[in-house]
């Protein structure tokens, strides 16, 4: 019963830990294949780097900020991103370098999977500009299987090389829908198709045929359906009145007619005689105020009334408030005063029109919205929160940095709801709303305000970095008890090396014990046995046998001691001292013989095999010392200095003088010994007086972490027992 | 050299190395005064060697296969069996010159004791009379002043040499940590130790406990 407990706790830690990795394995794997693993994409070509991109054909490089392919190759690529990622948006800031070949592209590519080199050699969607010499210029949609088939709107105004156009590129089940526009105020061109059986995952890509091309901004973000109708209605809101060209609204004349928003079925209503582009207000600088009357879009109702229409955005001062909602096509007449960047209409009388969708906002960089071309414009942008306080005037204000650019957005306090305790600070945040640079909103503290119709306008798109002060606390202290598990865990194995070394000697010790020390005792018998049946008169015989004899015995005692040692524990120098007076001792017990054990310098910490030997030398000299010389008093000295440890073993017995020719099997045995340590043996007697056996070992100086706190602990002891008298009793502190 | 056969000494050699029953036999053979009447390799063997014949004297290993010095004597006691023993071994532990001695052994001696030694210690223990040497002696007294473990406090030391925590202790036992927590610092006591790897150590020093192969 008992055995299969044991069984089942021995298997509980590793199946354990057998399910822990499974699940860690299928975590992985999840993470690794989810639609949308690295959502949202930003490219990091301003910061030069491009390593996640995979190129086929074209020469692409950064140069600028932007990934720049100078190639007039057929079918250059240039792909990144996650096989999985299912429905999703691209955009980019993309230019035609030239439009000399005979029909040059320049695009992006989404759900691309199964590339290689060559034209139309992946499978998956792209969008292209398109230009073909002595033709228009068209916005190509199109599936992509090792082959084509497109559909396209023509584009207006014509495509023109060195000029950023936006593209955006969605897919959203077997929708795709893509938009191009001139600049961020501009109608979009919008083309989409509905493509049974879709390609539904893959890469995305940037593509160029017969022209080098520029890109930058590179977005990806995952696609909702609102997304995609959102997109849509771009073109179908883009009725607005055209400022040049009447033919101005376009949409894919391949697709099927798109739903029409509520309320806008006016859609292309011709523009009113009176009416003027808002952006060229601005231009009429020399001319001061004037009344003019002006069609746009609300894109924001507090503090300030902000209309805006494909040119650009004007603050509207109406003579008597009025209640209007974001998204109403509205007409206004009234003085405008033409400001540096945008305009401000005063005593505007406002008339609603009609309802129609929101504006969508234009994507930009805080540096692009510093440059005051967005002055007034509903746009889109992203920055890092350092800041967030509430204004006197019952509005939120959010101070924002983007790279060296910083800014602020500022919205009421009810609309805000709670979201100023939802943001947390240094969370990298995206909102939108209208660009102003007007220093009552700015309080020429930041390059510009951005005014936020609403809580909805701010999309939190990471939170604050890992390295904040609580998460660092969180850190240190898991690190503390991560060290602290790691020092218990390294003091048990210790303790198990310890105990295996314990058991290993123990083992041997009844090894040695077992067979050598029987066999020795079992000669021993049989050599008395064979003296005893010896006759006396082979006096030759007898003498040999005596020393086989002692040989034996010697042998025997040696053994002994063996097992005596292995058993024992000396791990440092106190041990070899101690050890070696418990040994003398036990020689001299019974008898008169004084004993002094004494220790002077740092003893280092001695390796098991040097501490052995020099066990086994003092007690050999000590057991001649008892058996030969009749001492009084013995004394045992251990001393280190300079890294040479010396061992001394006293007598003030009889004496002996050493025969060179016939050397005693004690002293040869502690000679070999002291060799094979590489230790200095010395004796000297001086007969009548006694004698002084030294052992001189070079021992390493180690001064690792480990043995550092065994040497300050020494370092104090002898200061702590300075003063005190040098010999000290080793047993009197048991 | 005939001898009247009742001041012959029988003696029975116990120990499982041939090499030492052989080299016993041998040398104890030389001694008009000693007859030795067998050999055996272990307790169980010497015990029914002496059911078949009489023995005065029986030299005795403490190790051996089976059943030990120790209880060799114990049983023989307990059989009534009048031969004395002498425990002749290489181990020299304070606890088996301890052991032997509480439990009967009149005679303890090394194995690299001489013949006159020898001889001297078997008609010591034939005439009824204890033969300790002197060292042995002394070290014999020192381990008498020493408390006894109690065999709770001996099952527990076995189990913390093994490696065991005092909860795993506790789990064997069926008794409370803290209960094994009492015993192990009654153990440490006992022994005059600092620590628990210290009695460890040193009760395997002692020949307290020994480690199984």
């Amino acid at each position: 019963m008992s055995g299969a407990r044991r069984f089942r706790r021995r298997m509980t830690i590793p199946s354990l830990l057998a399910g822990l990795l499974i699940l860690v394995a299928f975590g992985i794997a999840a993470y690794w294949r989810s639609p949308l693993r690295g959502l949202p994409y930003r490219d990091s070509f301003a910061a030069g780097k491009a390593e996640e991109w995979q190129a086929f054909g074209g020469t692409w490089e950064l140069r600028d900020g932007s990934m720049r392919d100078d190639s007039n190759e057929r079918g250059a690529k240039l792909f990144s991103g996650s096989p999985y990622w299912q429905d999703y948006s691209v955009e980019a800031d993309v230019m035609l370098l030239s439009a000399t070949g005979p029909a040059s592209d320049v695009g992006l590519i989404l759900r691309s999977s199964d590339e290689e080199e060559g034209v139309y050699a992946y499978s998956g969607y792209m969008t292209a500009l398109h230009i073909t010499r002595g033709f228009a210029s068209e916005l190509l949609l199109g599936r992509v299987e090792h082959g084509t088939y497109t559909v396209s709107a023509p584009l207006v105004p014509e495509l023109q090389p060195s000029r950023w156009y936006h593209l955006k590129l969605l897919a959203y089940g077997c929708r795709v829908v893509a938009t191009a526009r001139a600049s961020s105020s501009a109608t979009p061109t919008v083309v989409s198709m509905t493509d049974n059986n879709c390609i539904r995952s893959g890469r995305v890509g940037l593509l160029s045929s017969h022209s080098g091309g520029v890109w930058r901004n590179v977005v990806v973000r995952r696609a909702t359906e609102q997304d995609l109708s959102e997109m849509l209605a771009e073109g179908a809101s883009s009725g607005n009145p055209p400022t040049q060209n009447s033919s101005n609204t376009l949409r894919s004349f391949l697709d099927e007619r798109l739903e029409e928003p509520s309320g806008s079925t006016q859609q292309g209503l011709p523009p009113g005689p009176k009416s003027v582009p808002i952006g060229d207000i601005g231009l009429d600088l020399l001319s001061q105020s004037r009344k003019v009357t002006v069609r746009g879009l609300v894109t924001l109702t507090s503090p300030t009334l902000f209309v805006q229409d494909s040119t650009g955005g004007i603050a509207i001062q109406q003579e008597t408030p009025q209640l209007l909602k974001i998204g109403d096509e509205v007409e206004a007449t009234g003085d405008a005063s033409p400001h540096a960047f945008s305009s401000v209409l005063n005593n505007a009388a406002v008339r609603v029109l009609w309802q129609s969708a929101p504006i969508p906002a234009v994507s930009v960089t805080a540096s692009q919205a510093a440059t005051g071309a967005f002055d007034a414009t509903f746009i889109e942008v992203e920055g890092r929160l350092r800041r967030k306080q509430y204004l006197p005037n019952n509005s939120l204000c959010f101070d924002f940095d983007a790279g060296s650019q910083s800014f602020r957005a500022i919205m009421s306090r009810e609309s805000g709801g709670n979201l100023y305790n939802r943001i947390e600070s240094d969370s990298m945040v995206r909102l939108r709303g209208v660009a102003v640079s007007d220093p009552a909103y700015t309080s020429d503290s930041a390059a510009f305000a951005v005014l936020v119709p609403s809580g909805k306008d701010f999309m939190v798109i990471a939170g604050p970095p890992w390295w904040s002060a609580g998460h660092l606390l969180v850190i240190a202290v898991v690190l503390l008890i991560l060290a602290l598990i790691s020092y218990l865990l390294y003091q048990r194995l210790e303790n198990w090396r310890l105990r295996a070394v314990v058991e290993e000697r123990e083992a041997l010790a009844y090894e040695v014990h077992d067979s050598l020390a029987q066999s020795v005792a079992g000669i021993g018998f049989q050599l008395e046995a064979i003296r005893v049946g010896t006759p006396t008169e082979l006096e030759h015989v007898h003498r040999q046998l005596d020393v086989t004899t002692e040989l034996v015995r010697h042998s025997h005692r040696e053994a002994r001691r063996s097992v005596d040692m292995l058993r024992s524990r000396q791990l440092e120098s106190e041990g070899l001292l101690s050890a070696l007076t418990t040994c003398a001792y036990r020689l001299v017990v019974g008898s008169s013989v004084q004993i002094s054990a004494s220790s002077s310098g740092t003893l280092p910490p001695l390796s098991l095999r040097l501490s052995d030997t020099l066990c086994r030398i003092g007690q050999e000299a000590l057991a001649n010392a008892v058996r030969h010389a009749h001492p009084k008093s013995l004394g045992i000295h251990l001393d280190c200095s300079q890294n040479l440890l010396r061992l001394l073993i006293t007598d003030d017995g009889t004496g002996f003088v050493e025969d060179p020719d016939q050397p005693s099997f004690g002293i040869l045995g502690m000679r070999k010994r002291a060799m094979s340590i590489s230790a200095k043996l010395e004796i000297v007697s001086t007969p009548g007086k006694g004698t002084v056996v030294t052992v001189a070992v070079h021992v390493p100086s180690r001064v690792t972490i480990a043995s550092l706190p065994a040497r300050l602990w020494g370092f104090l002891r002898r200061k702590h027992h300075a003063g005190a008298a040098g010999k000290a009793d080793p047993n009197s502190d048991r | 050299m005939p001898e009247p056969p009742e001041r012959l000494i029988r003696i029975l050699i116990v120990d499982d190395h041939p090499a030492v029953r052989v080299g016993l036999t041998s040398m104890l053979q030389t001694q008009a005064a000693l007859r030795v009447v067998g050999s055996a390799s272990g307790g169980e063997e010497a015990l029914a060697l002496m059911e078949k014949d009489a023995v005065d004297v029986v030299l005795l290993d403490l190790r051996m296969p089976g059943m030990n010095g120790v209880e060799t004597i114990q049983k023989m006691k307990s059989t009534g069996c009048t031969a004395r023993a002498i425990i002749l071994t290489s181990f020299d532990t304070d606890e088996d010159i301890y052991g032997a001695v509480r439990a009967g052994a009149k005679g303890y001696m090394l194995k690299d004791a001489s013949l006159t030694e020898m001889v001297e210690a078997i008609q010591a223990v034939y005439a009824n009379k204890k033969y300790i040497p002197r060292e042995i002696a002394a070290r014999l007294a020192d381990r008498m002043m020493r408390p006894d473990l109690t065999a709770r406090e001996l099952e527990i030391l076995k189990m913390v040499a093994k490696g065991l925590t005092n909860r795993s202790i506790g789990q064997a036992l069926g008794i409370s940590s803290f209960t094994v927590k009492n015993h192990v610092n009654n153990i440490i006591e006992k022994l005059e130790v600092c620590d628990r790897t210290e009695a460890v150590t040193t009760a395997i020093q002692k020949g307290i406990i020994r480690i199984d192969n």
